[in-house]
């Protein structure tokens, strides 16, 4: 849930993140397990890359007329009875879907999946006004029980181990320890079903939204969204400007690709199409609905050449599951709701200035936009939001040691203009780092050089090579020699 | 408090003068269904149960309409269910297959033709109670194994929601290839008016390490029969 992080916080964590090798076993494991089904589905698939580009075409047309859009679907969703408010800031939608649910007498009110909720810090609002909030996505479900935001975007509790979980509902249920994932699911089964039938009020984000037709589409493999939207009698859909796509007919590409790549399967088990509360005689659906579309720095970002690209994200989580950053630190060291790659281009227009220092937490190393289903180039954002971030009259908070670096990049700069002097020094350099050198590496130096080596191994110079590869993080390096 | 004006003047401001290209007409690639003859049917038939199967689905197989409701009964009693909600069919006559399941003495809940709103939440817990649902998709896909059930008040979608166990059955000429056929197929009426749901195999989660486990919210088993309603 949103906390005010800030820069040192960062650091703090994302060195506990690092040194915590349980957490990245387990991070390995299930990348590992992901990225083998991911390649599986999209090598038997032929269409895969049209798809991919088909999909970043409609993406990048959507964006371009998504005013219209915007109004096209407002119509449509209004002619369907949903009532439609647009949120500028994550306050306004709070404060929108808090007075809703008090002026409904909501008691139990039950959320599928949404990575905005948690943008816009829901839940704690939500408590503050006397009301349950159940999350029942089970990831999402078990770090709420352990009082925690989720770690990634698509496997919420990535950072627990089944033992973990087992040992959460013994002492939270009373239940007998068991590791067995179908055991503790059952259980969660159990409890869950309970609570959505006495629900009185339903959330959920949205996957896509679609003009031409007022369709919200909502894709899941629990059914907790679909329970969510069924059996509340009030039920409101969050979803981003960035949502909407024009017709009926765009969203088989998207479908394509976003389950093979999120998760390695073909399809999910439920692509929900939800229009507007039920009509008489209905079973299933609200008496009422509520679709809020929020702004939040999303306009901001679409007025940004190079950023606009990052509205075209499906949310699949590939980026995060192939970077190394984000398997060595794990998500709750970025701070953000939106952790990993893309959180790093999109927290500090959606979270705001406290994580400005998320685009220099990466390597640049290009997995990420080799893997995102549309093509986003991350590298070239996080680049374009250093550039901007530095520049800023403001920039921000940084550890204390931020202004001897930016020296030292500056005195570099200068130095960069005579390529014979570089030449130079780097022969002295390398002469005097080598009492330090061990099997190749250079794994610790005294002051002032030990702040880089204590996060960092550098190669030890070659004869011949005196500009070293770039330097690998200290584990990453330990877990290959 | 911001409304769809301050929303669209934002939005318009951001885009400023950028080009708008025009709207790019993406066809839907799947086969007209008229054009698919018998061997064609069958064709997409096994690859259907193929991928229903690769999800944890079990499938049933085909059968003719007048075998249906004798091969459900039979499920039904074999796996030894209590109680089925039924709906009203598509295409398929589901009246005979609730008198086959009481037949076997098992109890029938028909949600047709609709509820009272006062009786909503009583009928919701009873469908849930319900130990199997029984309905019929209005379309399925071949490439995926999946299937599309489309709400309405005689055909409520938590039938293949709330009762642990899920059978749907599908008639054979609505069967088509992709996604895409689906979506064309249903059409942007259907979808605009009913809540459409794209069911892939019974619920399942992967959050607990990575492992597959089945029924977490929705059907721990899904059971999909084809029928074929001509003699073909
Ligand atoms: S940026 Fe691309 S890879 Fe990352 S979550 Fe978004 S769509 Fe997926």
């Amino acid at each position: 849930m949103a906390v005010s992080p800030k820069a040192t916080d960062f650091f703090a964590a994302s060195e506990a993140g690092a040194a915590d090798h349980e957490l990245q076993r387990k991070l390995e494991s299930a990348s590992a397990r992901h990225l083998e089904h991911f390649a599986e589905v999209r090598d038997e698939f032929t269409p895969y890359e049209n798809e991919r580009a088909t999909a970043r075409a409609i993406k990048e047309n959507a964006l371009g007329r998504l005013d219209e859009l915007i109004v096209e679907l407002t119509e449509k969703l209004t002619d369907h009875d949903c009532k439609v408010f647009f949120a500028a800031s994550a306050d306004e939608a709070r404060e929108y879907i808090v007075k809703l649910a008090t002026q409904c007498g909501a008691r139990h009110v039950v959320k599928g999946k949404s990575m905005t909720t948690e943008e816009i810090a829901l839940n704690p609002a939500l408590e503050r006004a006397g009301i349950e909030v159940l999350e029942t996505d089970l990831g999402e479900y078990i770090v709420q029980l352990r009082g925690e935001p989720p770690s990634h975007i698509i496997t919420p509790a990535i950072h627990l181990s089944k033992e973990d979980i087992g040992e959460l509902f013994h002492e939270k249920f009373r239940v007998s320890y068991t590791p067995e994932p179908e055991k503790l699911t059952a259980e969660a089964r159990t409890r869950l079903r309970e609570s959505f039938l006495r629900a009185d009020f339903g959330i959920t984000g949205v996957n896509f939204a679609i003009a031409e037709t007022g369709t919200l589409v909502v894709v899941e493999n629990e059914g907790n969204g679909r329970m969510s939207s069924t059996i509340p009698e009030v039920f409101v859909a969050l979803m981003g400007i960035e949502k909407v796509i024009p017709k009926l007919s765009d969203l088989p590409h998207f479908l394509e690709i976003l389950a093979r790549t999120a998760t390695g399967q073909k399809l999910t088990t439920y692509t929900n199409f939800l229009r507007g509360p039920r009509a008489d005689g209905d079973l299933d659906g609200p008496r009422e609905m509520h679709v809020v579309i929020i702004d939040n720095g999303r306009s901001a970002m679409l007025s940004d050449p190079v950023l606009r690209e990052s509205l075209m994200c499906i949310r699949c989580g590939a980026c995060l599951n192939v970077c190394p950053v984000y398997r060595h630190i794990g998500g709750h060291a970025y701070r953000s709701p939106y952790p990993g790659p893309i959180g790093s281009i999109v927290s500090p227009s959606l979270i705001g200035s406290s994580t400005a220092y998320l685009p220099f937490a990466s390597t640049l190393c290009g997995a990420c936009k080799d893997v995102c289903p549309v093509h986003i180039d991350i590298p070239r954002i996080l680049l374009h939001l250093r550039w901007k971030e530095t520049s800023s009259p403001a920039p921000p908070p940084w550890p204390h040691d931020a202004h001897r670096a930016r020296a030292g990049a500056r005195m570099f700069a200068r130095l960069a203009r005579y390529p014979r002097i570089i030449r130079f020094l780097g022969h002295i350099a390398a002469v005097l780092v080598k009492p330090f050198a061990e099997n190749g590496w250079i794994g610790s130096m005294p002051p002032p050089f030990a702040n880089w080596t204590k996060v960092r191994d550098f190669p030890a110079p070659r004869p011949g090579h005196p500009r070293p590869a770039n330097s690998a993080g200290k584990s990453i390096r330990n877990g290959r020699s | 408090m911001a409304d769809l004006s301050d929303i669209v003047a934002r939005v318009k401001d951001a885009l400023g003068s950028s080009a708008r290209g025009d709207l790019a007409e993406i066809d839907a690639n799947g086969a007209p269904l008229h054009a698919l003859s018998a061997n064609d049917r069958a064709e997409l038939a096994t690859q259907f149960g193929h991928e229903l199967k690769s999800v944890a689905g079990d499938y049933l197989g085909i059968c003719r309409a007048d075998e249906a409701a004798a091969r459900i009964a039979a499920l039904a009693a074999e796996t030894g269910v209590r109680t089925a909600a039924i709906g009203e069919g598509v295409a398929i006559d589901t009246g005979a297959i609730a008198t086959a399941l009481e037949t076997e003495g098992i109890s029938v809940l028909r949600t047709a033709p609709g509820v009272d709103a006062d009786n909503r939440t009583q009928t919701l817990r009873r469908v849930a109670d319900a130990d199997m649902g029984i309905a019929e998709a209005d379309c399925a896909i071949a490439s995926t194994g999946t299937l599309a059930v489309v709400s309405t008040v005689s055909r409520p979608s938590s039938l293949t929601l709330l009762p642990p166990s899920s059978v749907i059955l599908v008639n054979v000429d609505r069967l088509v290839r992709d996604i895409a056929a689906a979506v064309a197929t249903l059409g942007a009426n259907e979808i605009a008016n009913h809540r459409v749901t794209l069911i892939t195999g019974p619920s399942r989660t992967a959050d607990i390490e990575k492992r597959i486990v089945l029924g977490v919210h929705g059907p721990k088993s899904l059971h999909v029969l084809i029928v074929w309603p001509r003699d073909e």
